[in-house]
């Protein structure tokens, strides 16, 4: 087992964010939601050694198992990330984050007079129209988005 | 069937160049049919209109195109008087006006405003000019007023000259512009150069010039695209009146125009292109204003009639 590894002690039921850009990893906390007010065991390791990366942030959360909706916010913000759901202290699944073609709901357009800021009921569709360069529009106003200015609904 | 039947126009980036042919065919079709052929094309059908912005020759043009082939208006021209004042959704002003009219014309202040309409629209919705990006029925005008008085679009070297930071009509025009192989020059004030954000698609398409000197090209150009100072859109008073004026077309330009060189303006004009160039030759705008009425019967006419006209 690597060093990185055993910084952060192992879970039994969860979901283990790995190889975060470091330095991004309280930005997924915050766009994921997790706050710790459940009372789930949450820990983060910052700034940890790899090789492969230099540094990543390592977050592991107890009896969360993310959601499709949950790795789109990963891919905008750490698109390097692997997610890795635990069971029983098992590897069940493991999956490398990607920018899927359009977004709904989850980022709030960055245009003030964008009618998906308005009180119409409307929900948030922007598509992917550069995946390595992760640009985004918005489907309705059709205005290019910073991914690093984005804000949540 | 035709391609236009019941579709929306929200965006002149949906028109490629054989949809604007369509468009511009059936344009000329409108202008040589007989009168009374040409008033059965829209015969019991109602345009219903709904103007959040103020506007006098978008609506007026809808208007008077519908009339043209034979249909009729109704709608809210001035929100003040209208249920929105009560609170009521844009949403739901779309979907009464949507049970009321066969098609839609909306004019918002809010980008993507259209495109959400149509989506809770029961009927075609045509954007009336949206947000500060969108005026599909402008461009498609202004590129046909090109193609009849210049016979042609392909070739020709372009000026857009005056507001191109918030004139809406630009960056419509610049998409369709993209479906040509033309030369374009941006000539604006440093403060009001066109937006860098805006112009991720357009460049991919349109190879342009940005420059602050109408003297460095308007010899060369065959045409002159000029538009208004907006100064209800600048956000400061002084800002716009350091700019305000920048660019006049008066008899002095024209002199060192081309011949042949024509000068185009979406209106409403303030003092950007004096009186006195009205009676020249060169000026084309009302010639635009005219053909924007055809061009709006073309497409009203190919959004309700399944096999065309």
């Amino acid at each position: 087992m690597q060093e990185s590894e055993l910084i952060v002690r192992r879970i039994k039921e969860g979901t283990v964010i790995d190889h975060v850009d470091g330095g991004k990893g309280l930005k997924v906390l915050d766009a994921l939601g997790i706050d710790g007010k459940d009372g789930s065991l949450i820990t983060i390791a910052l700034n940890v050694p790899s090789g492969k990366y230099k540094k990543k942030d390592i977050i592991k959360v107890e009896n969360r198992f993310l959601k499709d909706d949950d790795t789109n916010k990963l891919a905008v913000i750490a698109p390097s990330a692997t997610v890795n759901i635990i069971k029983d202290y098992k590897l069940v699944e493991k999956r490398r984050v990607s920018l899927p073609n359009e977004i709904e709901r989850i980022f709030r357009c960055s245009n003030p007079d964008c009618v998906t800021n308005s009180s119409e009921h409307i929900e948030s569709v922007m598509d992917v129209i550069d995946k390595d360069g992760r640009v985004l529009r918005c489907r309705y106003c059709n205005r290019l988005l910073d991914v690093n200015q984005l804000k949540y609904r | 069937m035709n391609e236009f039947f019941q579709k929306d126009i929200i965006s002149v980036r949906d028109l490629n160049k054989q949809k604007l042919e369509v468009i511009f065919e059936a344009t000329n079709k409108i202008i040589n049919m007989d009168p009374n052929k040409r008033r059965e094309i829209a015969r019991g059908k109602a345009l219903g209109y709904l103007f959040y912005e103020s506007s006098t020759r978008t609506r007026l043009s809808f208007e008077a195109a519908m009339a043209l082939i034979g249909g009729t208006s109704l709608g809210i021209s001035d929100v003040s008087s209208s249920s929105t004042q009560k609170g009521e959704s844009l949403a739901d002003t779309v979907k009464i006006m949507s049970i009321y009219s066969d098609v839609l014309v909306l004019r918002h202040s809010l980008d993507g405003s259209s495109r959400f309409a149509a989506e809770v629209s029961s009927k075609p919705v045509i954007n009336g000019g949206s947000g500060t990006e969108e005026h599909p029925t402008q461009a498609i005008q202004d590129l046909f007023t090109i193609k009849k008085e210049k016979n042609k679009i392909d070739g020709l070297k372009i000026g857009i000259v005056g507001d191109l930071k918030y004139g809406r009509t630009v960056y419509s025009l610049l998409h369709a512009l993209g479906n040509y192989d033309v030369e374009v020059h941006l000539i604006s004030p440093q403060v009001l150069k066109i937006r860098p954000d805006s112009t991720y698609d357009i460049k991919k398409r349109l190879s342009f010039t940005e420059s602050t000197s109408l003297e460095e090209y308007i010899d060369d150009l065959d045409v002159v695209y000029v538009t208004r100072i907006q100064k209800e859109r600048f956000p400061d008073e002084e800002e716009y009146l350091k700019v305000k004026g920048s660019y006049v077309i008066g008899l002095d330009v024209i002199k060192k125009m081309k011949e042949d060189a024509i000068i185009l303006h979406p209106l409403p004009r303030l003092d950007e292109i004096s009186v006195e160039v009205d009676k020249t030759k060169q000026a084309r705008y009302f010639k635009q204003a005219e053909y924007g009425k055809y061009t709006r019967a073309a497409l009203l006419g190919l959004l309700l009639n399944e096999n065309g006209f």
